[in-house]
């Protein structure tokens, strides 16, 4: 797996390696040669370019008379609402930023791997497993937030003379969905990737541009995927069973 | 017929390691010469049955649209996310394959 830097690493690894190296040991570890890494970047690029595109969104908008850019976002946060109240029923609508949230940034991280210069963020196992570490946490949170400390009698099953057999199984079922979840969207990436440059490698003109149609396939269900597996999570731990 | 044939499958699998035992060499050496044909191997059988899920998928999806033309937008949706779930089990192997060889 080569480790090549796009043009804005290293630009950064150039000019402000001080700062990354000084955000390193801000969390323990050793300063090194070239600090910044190509996710790590692209990451702030994506933060970036959501945060403008959303303050440019907050100051256009309005009731009486909505733009294109707002319609374009109702119709999303419309889309979200509609598959979280799917899947949850009607508390769906209290946790919809989250799961928007999750999806727009994993949309545009894919995304923004097929213009030129770019990389995708969510091609490296880190920033999968930071959302997926998210939604983790976000899942168990919104668990205890509905039941209370109650919430880990969802891990003893059904009896209670069962609870030493299932409180293992549950919690090993538990550990593997953000496993699934990284490798999951880290794999689609990286392998999409893969597979267009060994295509570029085999036929130098039109052939790979098939495969980043593909790709863009991929990124869009995959994204989807994500917020629609971590809507799942979510409902099946605020579940109230009656 | 198959107790004879359960039986010869049983002494295979028990002498299949006195049969594979290969002369001792460079430890290092001798073990990871087998990964580029483990990985072919490993994706050869991920990538088939793959195919096969997801052939199941398509055929029950595509009947269900025959029978009620005016659920195959939902019925369309459904199979595209089974498909890609199922995808995503191979790509796992796919994953390891990149990890491990070379």
């Amino acid at each position: 797996m080569q480790e090549s830097e796009l043009w804005i690493t290293r630009i950064f690894n150039d000019r402000f390696s001080d700062l990354g190296n000084a955000a390193l040991q801000l969390v323990g570890m050793h300063p090194q040669a070239r600090p910044w890494a190509n996710y790590i970047l692209m990451q702030f690029l994506v933060f970036l370019v959501l945060v403008v595109v959303v303050a440019i969104l907050r100051a256009r908008l309005s009731a009486a008379k909505p733009g294109k850019m707002q319609q374009t976002f109702e119709l999303l946060y419309g889309f979200v609402r509609g598959q979280a109240e799917g899947q949850m029923g009607q508390e769906g609508a209290r946790y919809v930023a989250f799961f928007g949230t999750i999806f727009i940034f994993i949309l545009v991280s894919n995304l923004l791997g097929l213009i030129p210069a770019f990389e995708s963020p969510t091609m490296n196992a880190p920033v999968t497993l930071g959302c997926a570490m998210a939604t983790f946490f976000y899942y168990n949170l919104m668990g205890v937030q509905a039941h209370g400390f109650k919430y880990i009698l969802q891990f003893m099953g059904p009896k209670w003379w069962l609870a030493f057999l299932m409180f293992p199984i549950e919690i090993v079922s538990h550990l593997a969905r953000p496993l699934s979840l990284t490798i999951r969207l880290y794999a689609n990436m990286f392998a999409g990737e893969q597979v267009t440059m060994v295509f570029l490698n085999l036929t130098y003109l039109v052939v790979p541009v098939i495969f980043m149609g593909l790709h863009i396939f991929v990124g869009v269900v995959q994204a989807y995927i994500f917020m629609l597996l971590a809507m799942s999570y979510v409902g099946g731990s605020i579940a109230h069973e009656h | 017929m198959t107790k004879k044939l359960f039986f010869v499958v049983m002494l295979l699998l028990l002498g299949s390691c006195v049969l594979c035992a290969q002369t001792p060499g460079n430890a290092a050496a001798a073990a990871t010469q087998w990964n580029p044909l483990a990985a072919g191997l490993s994706m050869a059988i991920a990538s088939g049955l793959c195919g096969i899920g997801q052939g199941k998928a398509i055929a029950s999806a595509v009947e269900g649209m025959g029978r009620n033309p005016g659920a195959a937008g939902a019925i369309q949706l459904a199979m595209l996310i089974g498909l890609a779930f199922i995808e995503s089990l191979a790509l796992y192997t796919l994953l390891i394959v990149f990890v491990f060889v070379r």
